[in-house]
């Protein structure tokens, strides 16, 4: 079992808003790293962990079941284009560009802000994350809704693929957080 | 300024437009009198209001401006001529209508204070409501009014901020 589970930074039967789940987007332009917050504009967005899940009985009725993986992905409908947006306009020069190999070169943050403390609330990040958008239209206003695929991994230092996501703190709820990575051991 | 007065904010707004500028403007209580325009407070249902997963949530803020004029009791056509008040004046209210509609377009909104995004202000009719003839004045005032809506996002909530 893993260890080191971190209480909720909650009161007794205190529910945690939504708000305090949230989604950020980076991506670099040229050695200048941006990162947004994706949700404005969204009533309902949940990560849907997809996973894949074998069952087996044995002969006594006792079943089990292995997650042999899992493939999560977050969608965001609306994804409402904005004035503002850095994401949103980058997003659409790809799009206009079909340039399908660039969509997988984000990271995202899944920060959990009712986990932790203030100035150290806990997050996970993963690399090589994929945006795609499903569509673009709408009625009144534009929407150009997307889907997140969370890589499930992280980058080293050196580039180099860790297999696993990055597990960590940001000290601040900014565009500006620093992100610490847990140390081992 | 973060929270402001919705009621001061859209008074002042209004004040900019000449129609209410140049009319004596009440608020809630009125003296009326040909021409004095009344702008009423009303309250929006918030129960089934949903917020945003950023913690923002849709709002809308209303009110009513009625607007009293005097009345003429003569037929629209009087001999060969063709003339009459109660048109005109309704006409005159439709102005600020039409100056609210124009406002939205340029996206000139009312200052709610930097926890509100303005998406929008509109009048919640095409023409102004005739909502009767106050006969218990002297003289007598026709009312018409006209309902006013801004939809805005309260971002007062939200957690997540931007640099």
């Amino acid at each position: 079992m893993a260890a080191n589970a971190t209480a909720f930074n909650l009161g007794t039967y205190q529910r945690a808003e939504r708000k305090l789940l949230l989604t950020v987007v980076e991506w670099k332009v040229g050695t200048n790293v941006k990162r947004e917050i994706l949700g404005r504009r969204t009533e309902d967005s949940s990560i849907e962990y997809n996973a894949d899940i074998a069952q087996t009985t044995d002969i006594r009725g006792i079943n089990y079941a292995d997650i042999n993986k899992t493939q999560p992905q977050q969608s965001f409908d609306p994804y409402t284009i904005l004035g503002g947006s850095e994401l949103g306009v980058l997003l659409n020069k790809l799009r206009r560009e079909n340039a399908l190999t660039e969509f997988n070169q984000f990271s995202v943050y899944i920060i959990t802000a009712y986990l932790g403390t203030s100035g150290a609330y806990e997050a996970e990040r993963h690399d090589g994350c994929t945006i795609a958008i499903n569509s673009l239209g709408g009625d009144a206003f534009v929407n150009m809704p997307i889907d997140v695929y969370l890589s499930n991994d992280s980058f080293d230092q050196n580039g180099k693929s860790t297999g696993k996501p990055a597990i960590g703190t940001v000290d601040k709820l900014t565009d500006d957080f620093a992100f610490s990575a847990d140390t081992v051991g | 300024m973060s929270t402001i007065d919705k009621n001061k904010a859209i008074i002042e707004y209004l004040l900019t437009c000449n129609n209410i500028k140049n009319s004596a403007l009440y608020f809630n209580l009125i003296d009326a009198k040909d021409g004095n325009i009344q702008i009423i407070t009303t309250s929006t249902d918030t129960t089934y209001d949903k917020s945003f997963i950023d913690g923002s949530k849709p709002k809308k803020y209303t009110c009513n401006i009625v607007t009293f004029k005097s009345i003429n009791d003569l037929a629209l056509v009087v001999g060969t001529s063709y003339a009459n008040e109660n048109v005109d004046d309704v006409a005159d209210v439709q102005t600020l209508i039409d100056w609210i509609d124009e406002q939205n377009e340029a996206r000139n909104f009312p200052d709610f204070g930097t926890n509100c995004i303005i998406n929008s202000i509109k009048t919640t009719t095409d023409e102004p409501r005739f909502d009767g003839i106050n006969t218990s004045l002297q003289p007598a005032l026709a009312m018409y009014s006209i309902g006013i809506m801004v939809d805005y996002i309260d971002t007062s909530k939200v957690i997540w901020k931007d640099e």
